[in-house]
C-alpha cells in the first residue's frame, strides 16, 4: 500500500482530491448516449449523391474545480463572486487568478455578491440556439452584478420586452430550490421594486412591432 | 529584415448550403487548387513545402482531424500540415501562420486550405455549435448565441454613435447586392435577388437591433490559397502577384461583458476603451498592420477592403475601429456610401460574408482571395461583370475576425 499513499501525497500539494457524496440526477426524458450510430440514409433519383444520418450523443462530466463555488452558489441561492486581495478588483464571472498583470496571477478571495445588478446594455432576441426556441422572445442583458468590474449576461423578465432600458436597476431572482441545478439558468434578472417603464416612444413600437410576430411563431413551435 | 511574403493565387468552391451534389470536402479542395492552376499553370502542386488547414469546429465535420483526409487526398504524403483554429478569424490566422513560415526563411511555397460545412446540422443545431465558442459556463444556457450578443453590443454602439437600424441595413444591401455579380457567392446561387433597405428592415427579428438580413449565411464551402516567397512569386506568377506588406493579429475576452474596466485595454487606449461597443483587438491589429506597411492615413492610402461582415452592425463598428471614421462622423461616413463601389473606399465588393457566405474556416481565404482578385486585375475573369471591379486599385485590406471580437486580424496587400 506504499505506492498508493505517494501518489495522494503528490496530489495533495496541489489540491485536496474531492470526495463526491452528494449527487443528483435531472436527466430529460429520453435523453440517453448511444455513441456513434448510422441511423439511416438518402440517395438521390439519379443515384449519383448520397446523405448518411450519423447519430452521436455523448455525456461530458464538466469538472469546475476552483470554480466550483460560484456554482454551488447558485444551488444555495447565491451569487458568489471573487475579488482580488492585492488592488481590490472584483468580479461575477468569477476569475480565480487576478487580471491585472500587475499582481502577477494572484490567487483571487470569494466574496458573495448582493442580489442587485445595473444593466449595461441588453437586446431583445427572436431567434436562438434549439434549447432556447420555446422561451423567445428572449431579453437578454448584460448587467454588472454587484461590485463586479464586468458585467454578465443573463434574461430579464417581468416586464415586455420593448420597456427594457440602459441602466437600469434589477435584481436578481432565483428558481425555488427544488429546481435548481448548479447552472447560471437557475436564476434571471428582475426590473428592481421601484423601477417604472418610460412611456412609450418610437423606438418601443418599433421593438413591438419586431417582436409580436415572434409570439405567434412561438406557438406554432411542437 | 524578414522575408517579403507574396499571394499569387487562389480559389474557393461555390459557397452553398444543402444539397449540390458537391459536398466532399477533399475533393472541393482539389477542385480550389485545379482552378488555381488554371490561374497559374506554373505552379506544382511538387512545389508546396508547407500545407496549413483553416478549419473551424469539428462538430460541423463529425470527424477530428479532417485535415488528414484532405492532406491524403491531394498526394500530400510526406509535406509538413498543420491546422490552425481561431474561431471566425480561422482564415486570417492561417494566413498569419502562413506568413510567418515564410517570413523565417523555413518555407518557401505554402498551400492554405480552409473549409466548414456548417449544413451537416440544422440551422439551429448550428447557432449552438458556433455559441460552444463562447464561454458555454456562463453564456450559452441563457439563450445566448453569436447574433444575440452581437446585437446587445450594436445595440448601445448605434445609440453612442447616432448611427440608426436604416444606416446599417444599407450595409447589408451594398453586400448582398454586390454578391448578384458574382457566381460562387450564397447569395447569388440561392436567394438571387437585389434587395433594399426596405427589405432588411422588414425581415424578421433575430435579436434587436439585427434582423435575418443583416445576418450572415451558414455555409458549406471550401477555399485554397497559396502564399510564397517573391523567389517564388517572379518565377512562376511574374505578372500577378501581390504583397503582404502589413499584418496584425491581436485578442480580447471571450464574454463580451468582461471588456469593461479590463486593466489590458485601460493602459494601451485609456479608461473606457473598448467597452461592450469597441473592436479593440480590431484597432490593436489594424495599428500593427499599419504600421508595418507604412499607412499613415488609412482612408487615403487604402483603395478598398474585403472585411469581416457577419453582421452589418458589426461591418460598421469595423469600419471605426479601422481608422476610417470617428465617433463624430461614423453615421456620416455610412449615409455618404463611402463602402459603395463607388465610394472612395468600397468594402467587400466581392459580396462580403452576408453575401458571398461564411464557411467559418474558408472565410478569411475567401476575403484574402478576393482582395487578390482585384489587384491582380482578375475581377473580370472571376465575377459576372465589371460592375464589381475596384477602379485601378494598388492597395487593399483583409480583416478576419472571430467571437465577440475575441481574435481579429488585419492584412494589407498591395500590387505588385
Amino acid at each position: 500500500m506504499v505506492e498508493t499513499v505517494v501518489v495522494k501525497n503528490k496530489k495533495e500539494k496541489f489540491a485536496d482530491i474531492p470526495v463526491f457524496s452528494e449527487k443528483k440526477e435531472y436527466r430529460p426524458y429520453g435523453v440517453q448516449e448511444t455513441g456513434l450510430a448510422f441511423v439511416g440514409h438518402e440517395i438521390s433519383e439519379d443515384r449519383s449523391s448520397m446523405n448518411q444520418f450519423l447519430h452521436y450523443d455523448q455525456l461530458y462530466t464538466i469538472r469546475h474545480g476552483w470554480n466550483s463555488k460560484f456554482f454551488i452558489g447558485l444551488l444555495d441561492g447565491k451569487i458568489m463572486g471573487t475579488r482580488c486581495p492585492k488592488c481590490g478588483d472584483s468580479w461575477v464571472p468569477v476569475r480565480t487568478h487576478c487580471w491585472n498583470l500587475n499582481c502577477n496571477l494572484q490567487k483571487t478571495e470569494w466574496m458573495e455578491m448582493p442580489l442587485t445588478a445595473k444593466v449595461h446594455t441588453w437586446t431583445v432576441a427572436g431567434w436562438s440556439g434549439r434549447s432556447s426556441l420555446k422561451r423567445l422572445p428572449i431579453i437578454l442583458v448584460y448587467a454588472n452584478i454587484g461590485t463586479s468590474k464586468v458585467a454578465m449576461a443573463n434574461e430579464l423578465h417581468g416586464l415586455d420586452p420593448w420597456d427594457v432600458e440602459f441602466g437600469m436597476p434589477l435584481k436578481i431572482v432565483f428558481k425555488p430550490k427544488e429546481q435548481r441545478i448548479g447552472a447560471v439558468n437557475d436564476f434571471h434578472f428582475e426590473p428592481a421594486d421601484s423601477w417604472e417603464p418610460l412611456p412609450m416612444n418610437p423606438e418601443k413600437e418599433r421593438i413591438k412591432k419586431l417582436v409580436e410576430p415572434v409570439y405567434e411563431w412561438v406557438k406554432t413551435l411542437k | 529584415m524578414s522575408r517579403k511574403v507574396c499571394i499569387i493565387g487562389g480559389a474557393t468552391t461555390p459557397f452553398d448550403y444543402g444539397p449540390t451534389g458537391f459536398e466532399s470536402i477533399e475533393g472541393g479542395a482539389a477542385e480550389c487548387i485545379r482552378e488555381t492552376q488554371q490561374d497559374v499553370p506554373e505552379f506544382s502542386l511538387r512545389d508546396l513545402d508547407l500545407m496549413i488547414y483553416s478549419h473551424f469546429s469539428v462538430h460541423f465535420g463529425h470527424q477530428l482531424a479532417p485535415e488528414w483526409i484532405i492532406h491524403d487526398h491531394l498526394g500530400l504524403v510526406g509535406l509538413p500540415h498543420y491546422r490552425v483554429e481561431n474561431g471566425g478569424n480561422t482564415g486570417g490566422s492561417a494566413l498569419y501562420a502562413a506568413a510567418l513560415a515564410i517570413m523565417s526563411g523555413q518555407h518557401n511555397v505554402v498551400g492554405i486550405t480552409g473549409w466548414e460545412t456548417m449544413d451537416s446540422v440544422s440551422q439551429s443545431q448550428g447557432s449552438e455549435f458556433i455559441a460552444m465558442a463562447s464561454d458555454i459556463r456562463y453564456e450559452l444556457m441563457v439563450g445566448g448565441i453569436y447574433p444575440i450578443y452581437y446585437a446587445a453590443m450594436a445595440n448601445k454602439w448605434m445609440k453612442e454613435n447616432k448611427v440608426t437600424e436604416e444606416d446599417v441595413a444599407t450595409i447589408s444591401v451594398k453586400n448582398k447586392n454586390n454578391a448578384m455579380d458574382n457566381p460562387k457567392a450564397q447569395w447569388y446561387r440561392n436567394e438571387h435577388r437585389y434587395i433594399t433597405v426596405d427589405d432588411v428592415m422588414n425581415s424578421r427579428l433575430i435579436s434587436y437591433p439585427i434582423k435575418k438580413y443583416d445576418c450572415s449565411l451558414m455555409s458549406r464551402g471550401v477555399a485554397f490559397l497559396l502564399v510564397c516567397s517573391e523567389e517564388y512569386a517572379k518565377k512562376v506568377n511574374p505578372d500577378h502577384y501581390v504583397t503582404v506588406d502589413g499584418m496584425g493579429l491581436s485578442s480580447c475576452t471571450i464574454r463580451a461583458g468582461d471588456r469593461l474596466n479590463n486593466p489590458g485595454w485601460s493602459k494601451r487606449y485609456g479608461p473606457g476603451y473598448p467597452g461592450m461597443t469597441e473592436f479593440a483587438a480590431c484597432r490593436c491589429s489594424a495599428e500593427q498592420a499599419y504600421k508595418m506597411a507604412g499607412i499613415n492615413d488609412p482612408l487615403k492610402d487604402i483603395d478598398f477592403g474585403e472585411i469581416h461582415d457577419a453582421f452589418s452592425t458589426s461591418e460598421a463598428q469595423i469600419y471605426k475601429a479601422l481608422g476610417l471614421a470617428d465617433e463624430h462622423t461614423i453615421a456620416k461616413f455610412i449615409r455618404d456610401e463611402r463602402t459603395s463601389l463607388q465610394g472612395d473606399i468600397p468594402m467587400n465588393p466581392g459580396g462580403g460574408l452576408l453575401g458571398y457566405g461564411h464557411p467559418v474556416g474558408a472565410t478569411g481565404l475567401m476575403s484574402t482571395i478576393e482582395c487578390y482578385y482585384q489587384l491582380a486585375g482578375m475581377i473580370p475573369q472571376k465575377h459576372l461583370s465589371r460592375k464589381t471591379e475596384v477602379s485601378d486599385p494598388e492597395c487593399g485590406i483583409v480583416n478576419s475576425h472571430a467571437g465577440t471580437g475575441t481574435s481579429i486580424s488585419n492584412f494589407i496587400l498591395r500590387r505588385h
